[in-house]
């Protein structure tokens, strides 16, 4: 190399003792992958709620009382689960001052048996000319209204259903239906369900081979009119039609939220320690860097080195550390989080998944701790090294 | 006024409770181009001195001037401008950077100083073709013997075209043959570069190729 910079020199430096250099650089990356994968799965599982909540449109949904838990594991795990009120209920919550538009649903688990050929899956019933959920979705996924004898797979079902192959008939409690196709993935519970049309229920029900009744429903979703308070109309509704629980928007998945607001408690516990054992770890390598360069660093301020070159050197290995550790870690712990997301439960029960904007949100986050815990740990030896007298540190020789 | 001038310089040292006296009361004027010795004892402040004059000391009290600035007033920056752009220092061991090679050790000084303009690689190669180990430019300090890492620190004291060579026993551990061919470039240096050298040494017949010899003890200048 012809010209010499800070930057050549602090390589050098990183490249003579490569094994402290891969120590630290590996101490900085396990931080930094556990810190992404913290956040990713927080992140993930709170915007995954958020987003179910949201895609299903509804500022309050109405279930039979003591429902409320079936009612959001069948909505955001996509848990198997059966619940009915009857239909009068529809007139009672119509009758609640701020209540715009409703829609219902009635949800039915398939068997198997002699009267199904498919893998016992969820099927939603919603009725066209109401529904503020589905069809749009449908409109997206299909172009067209469901007909009588078919059923279109959310996004999920249709693997289970070996739908790779469209068109395929089944038979659902003795009826016959063709599965037209399967909708757009949604983020919601939703996405493991098999769509029908309240007319193809009641063809299931007439069959007698199904356990639901004629005039039940499962639950009711509602828009509010344009002013009114989602809490305040729900405690209402709790109060004149006591059989049923309501639930708003922002309360939705509030199990979740719970469990979440603990395991986050967890991770927040893990990710301290182990930065302040990576700080510490580079204060105790950076000390010992101090102590073995001093001599040298004593010939570079006798050269003329000012103490912000000095600054500048060590900040620079510093930085080249913690930026290499935090990029190794980011990496890792993306794909990490990738890796791990199916063995959590809660992760793979809400479809939970990030955006690409929320994965380099996450990647930048994770980048600037890395580095900072490295800056942070390197700053007392290096503010150590150059204050160092050059004469004292040159005559230890 | 002299290029170099030294009034009533004084450094104490205290450790624990007790006081050392490194210089004592030292005046001394220098003149530009001036080839000058110091020789005296381990202990006689020696070091203290060139490193008083060199600016990487504070004193206790006294004054160094070079063209009538009063070095010990600069705050720690300017020092060290003075001491990249007018000192160059040759110190009494190896003090090359072993992870950069003798090309590169001669251009460390450079990246401290703030001119940009002189091209550095050539005045590099030069200085080490000038210090004859013109050969020697990608080898790093543990490729070479003791001689040559001394005609490096020559080479790297000399980059930023100093007006003063401070050689704190540049030559301690070299055979007779090296010491009188380092001798012998301090010697060319100050001729042809008009570089003032102040040479430190134990060697009185060394001491004795200098235009000026002076000796040391208990940190005050004798025989001059």
């Amino acid at each position: 190399m012809a010209k010499i910079s800070f930057f050549s020199v602090a390589f050098k430096n990183l490249k003579r003792k490569t094994f402290r250099t891969g120590v630290l650089v590996f101490a900085i990356a396990l931080l930094v992958s556990l810190l992404i994968f913290a956040i990713s799965f927080t992140v993930s599982v709170a915007s995954s709620l958020k987003k179910s909540s949201q895609r299903l449109g509804a500022d309050l949904v109405v279930v039979p009382v003591g429902a409320r838990g079936f009612a959001e594991e069948f909505l955001l795990e996509s848990k198997n689960t059966s619940f009915y009120m009857p239909f009068s209920i529809i007139e009672k919550v119509k009758k609640i001052e701020g209540i715009d538009t409703m829609t219902h649903h009635t949800y039915l688990s398939s068997i198997s048996g002699l009267c199904c050929d498919i893998v016992p899956t969820r099927i939603v019933a919603f009725n066209p000319a109401t529904d503020f959920i589905i069809n749009p979705w449908l409109q997206k996924s299909l172009g067209r209204p469901l007909q009588l004898g078919e059923a279109i797979a959310g996004a999920g079902t249709s693997e289970n259903l070996g739908l790779g192959l469209l068109d395929i008939e089944a038979t659902i409690f003795d009826n016959r239906f063709k599965i037209v196709g399967e909708l757009e993935k949604t983020g919601t519970g939703l996405d493991h369900a098999l769509f029908m049309t309240e007319e193809n229920l009641n063809n299931i029900i007439e069959s007698g081979k199904s356990p639901l009744k004629k005039g039940e429903i499962s639950i009711i979703f509602t828009k509010l009119k344009k002013g009114f308070d989602p809490d305040f109309v729900g405690r209402v509704l709790e109060g004149e039609i006591p059989e049923v629980d309501v639930v708003a928007r922002s309360g939705m998945g509030e199990k979740f939220l719970n469990t979440l607001a603990d395991i986050n408690k967890i991770f927040l516990l893990t990710t301290v320690l182990a930065s302040v054992l990576t700080t510490f770890l580079v204060w105790a390598i950076f000390s010992a860097i101090a102590n073995e360069r001093s001599k040298e660093i004593g010939i570079m301020r006798a050269l003329g080195a000012k103490e912000s070159h000095i600054v500048k050197l060590y900040l620079i290995e510093v930085l080249v550390l913690g930026l290499l550790g935090s990029i190794i870690g980011v990496l890792a712990g993306t794909y990490l989080s990738a890796l791990l997301a199916g063995s959590f439960s809660l992760l793979k029960n809400i479809s939970a998944g990030l955006t690409v904007g929320q994965q380099a949100a996450i990647a930048l986050v994770g980048l600037f701790i890395g580095t900072a815990i490295c800056v942070a740990g390197a700053m007392m030896p290096i503010n150590r090294i150059k204050k160092m007298e050059p004469l004292l540190v040159i005559k230890e020789e | 006024m002299s290029f170099l001038h030294i009034e009533n310089l004084s450094k104490t040292y205290t450790v624990d409770d007790s006081t050392f006296v490194g210089v004592d009361n030292i005046s001394l004027s220098i003149n530009r181009g001036e080839f000058l010795s110091i020789v005296g004892h381990s202990g006689s402040g020696k070091t203290t001195l060139v490193s008083l004059i060199g600016g990487i000391l504070k004193p206790t009290a006294g004054r160094v001037l070079l063209e009538g600035v009063d070095i010990c007033t600069l705050d720690d920056d300017k020092l060290s401008e003075y001491r990249a752009q007018r000192i160059g220092f040759m110190f009494q061991f190896a003090s090359l950077l072993p992870i950069l090679t003798a090309r590169e050790n001669v251009l460390l000084p450079g990246i401290f100083s703030p001119d940009t303009k002189t091209d550095n690689a050539k005045v590099a190669r030069d200085l080490l073709e000038m210090v004859g180990i013109g050969e020697k430019l990608d080898s790093y300090p543990s490729q070479l013997s003791g001689g040559q890492q001394r005609r490096v620190a020559i080479a790297r004291a000399l980059l930023n075209n100093p007006d003063i060579i401070l050689a704190d026993e540049p030559t301690g551990d070299l055979d007779e043959d090296t010491e009188a061919e380092i001798m012998h470039l301090f010697e060319e240096i100050n001729k042809k570069k008009g570089v003032t050298i102040i040479l430190i040494t134990h060697n009185l017949e060394l001491a004795g190729k200098a235009q000026k010899k002076l000796r040391m003890t208990k940190g005050q200048l004798v025989g001059i």
